[in-house]
């Protein structure tokens, strides 16, 4: 095997797992109502259509409302939990961890089966609060890694310093090890918001008509009619403004850790 | 980066204080796994009972007398038993590929990443945070007659009509093997990150040549990782229906795209109920021999 085999393999399974994000990127600016390669023409035509439109604008406003109040929800409950892990008294920490971390482990789909009957009996199928509490218990998991992960590398020695030199306990938190974990908390937030945002398998038991999310409108719609190209523009848009927040994260990240 | 033990974290004192300190700090748990037990944990429960309710056909009332009608009807129906074996061998070979593919990626990142690890990592995360649709929107166009793989062999003169990808078993395993090889890679890449590098460097100096190395070290090293990795891929594969109903443009269908279609468009909730129980039993069994499976790599290793 030569020196540049595995580089080269590396490479093309990389390229063949972004690829379907990368064509969708370049057949946004695809002028024709149906996409075909090579393109005629290029244009901003569905760009101007997505900006224009007031129907998908409603449906990424409620994916937005629902992403945002569930990545509260997941962030600070997933905060707690790890700290209560990490610094706690639990002594069944393996099995609390586990429970904390069941919905990454147990498939989505076979739970909002589930979640469609319990959520017609309280009276919350197809509401906002119905899919919040749905978005926050499934993001939640990522929220507990991270700031695991983060507390874990924080020295609980310089909290323990600041109280010696006379700090309450919370203060000494809040300014010492709070500081130092928020590049973990922007991760935490950014994973939970667009794990939420672009959520379908769960969305779509649930979402009932009031409260459609746009994942759940785009996935009817391709059911139906096939593809509207102004949703390939969206779909850019979602995917350019997760690079960014990522890029934003991974800059906090390293600004903070030489700090 | 150094990993503090957080057991230490009241090290300076066991005082009463100390102690007490630490059982507050347990309260900490409490909303996080109310939250996962309550939602998550506890419909899993309803299901089971759920499935052996029935609902009178034509009606949307649920008779809630145990009954085994759903699961006869299941194993009696050729259409869901195709389906059933359908998805199974989809998930295999799902589950097969990401390995292929995987493997050489984890131990890239692994031992030659250096500076691009993170960002080949990030890289594979973004179709988990992408979401099941957008990746699939893009295939669409990558697989379709006009799309950029029919197009770019037409143009070259390979090809006059268009080999068909979309609507067929072939297109809707690209898009699995695509949407759920991060599964694969991310375990694998956990296990080979706590092999030491001595340990091949050690056979290479032993004499071992870069294949047997490979095939004597890092493999049976690796196996913990693939078993994990391969689990989560089966697991997504079975339960996946939004990526096979997109790409079979719904002329294939899978196990978990019948249950949707019980749960969303029928809206017989026991049937689906019941539809989903056998997906959830097969994969508790998977479960148990993997534990199995375990226990005798452990005695090896």
């Amino acid at each position: 095997m030569s020196r540049f085999a595995l580089p080269a393999f590396t490479a093309l399974v990389v390229l063949f797992t972004i690829a379907p994000l990368l064509v969708l990127m370049f057949s946004s600016f695809d002028d024709g109502r149906f996409f075909r390669f090579p393109p005629r023409d290029f244009s901003l035509r569905w760009y101007h259509a997505a900006f224009a439109s007031v129907e998908y604008r409603s449906s990424l406003l409620n994916s937005a409302v629902v992403g945002l109040i569930a990545t509260g929800i997941s962030v600070t409950f997933g905060s707690a939990a790890a700290l209560g892990l990490l610094r706690g008294a639990a002594r069944s920490r393996a099995t609390l961890e586990m429970i904390l971390v069941a919905p990454l482990t147990l498939p989505l789909v076979i739970w909002a089966i589930a979640l469609l009957q319990i959520y017609a009996w309280l009276g919350i199928g197809g509401t906002l609060w119905g899919l919040v509490l749905a978005h926050a218990t499934f993001t939640l998991p990522f929220s507990v890694r991270v700031m695991l992960a983060t507390f874990a590398s924080i020295d609980p020695g310089l909290e323990l310093a600041a109280r010696s030199l006379g700090a309450r306990p919370w203060r000494a938190f809040a300014r010492i090890t709070l500081p130092l974990a928020l590049p973990g908390l922007a991760t935490s937030a950014a994973l939970s918001f667009f794990i939420s945002f672009n959520d379908v398998i769960v969305s779509t038991f649930i979402a009932g008509s009031s409260w459609i999310t746009f994942p759940v409108r785009l996935y009817s719609q391709l059911r139906g009619q096939g593809i509207d190209p102004t949703t390939m523009a969206i779909g850019t848009m979602i995917i350019v403004s997760i690079l960014i927040v990522v890029g934003l994260t991974e800059l906090f990240n390293r600004r903070t850790l030489r700090a | 980066m150094r990993s503090w033990d957080n057991d230490g974290f009241a090290t300076t004192g066991t005082s009463a204080r100390a102690v007490i300190e630490r059982a507050q700090t347990s309260w900490l748990l409490v909303p996080g796994v109310v939250l996962v037990a309550s939602v998550f944990l506890a419909p899993f429960l309803l299901l089971f009972a759920m499935s052996f309710w029935s609902q009178p056909e034509g009606t949307l009332l649920v008779d809630p007398s145990p009954t085994l009608g759903n699961y006869q009807r299941i194993f009696s129906d050729g259409f869901y038993l195709r389906g059933l074996m359908r998805t199974l061998w989809l998930s295999v070979a799902t589950v097969l590929i990401s390995l292929i593919l995987g493997f050489p990626v984890a131990y890239w990142i692994v031992r030659r990443a250096r500076r691009l690890r993170r960002l080949v990592t990030a890289l594979m995360l973004l179709p988990i945070v992408c979401g099941a649709l957008l990746p699939t929107l893009g295939l669409v166009n990558l697989l379709s007659p006009l799309g950029i793989i029919n197009g770019s062999l037409r143009s070259l003169g390979v090809i006059d009509r268009a080999i068909p990808l979309l609507g067929t078993q072939f297109g809707i395993l690209i898009g699995l093997v695509q949407a759920f090889l991060p599964l694969m890679v991310l375990p694998l890449v956990a296990v080979l990150d706590q092999v030491p590098r001595s340990l091949e460097d050690a056979a290479m100096s032993l004499g071992a040549r870069p294949a047997q190395v490979w095939r004597r070290v890092v493999v049976p090293l690796a196996a913990r990782g693939a078993l994990a990795g391969s689990v989560l891929v089966f697991c997504a594969a079975l339960t996946s229906f939004v990526t096979p109903q997109i790409l079979g443009q719904g002329k294939i269908a899978t196990f978990a795209a019948m249950t949707w279609q019980q749960a969303s468009l029928v809206l017989d909730w026991p049937f689906a109920a019941s539809l989903a129980m056998v997906m959830l039993m097969l994969i508790g069994a998977l479960g148990v021999s993997v534990a199995v499976l375990r226990r005798s790599l452990g005695q090896r290793l």
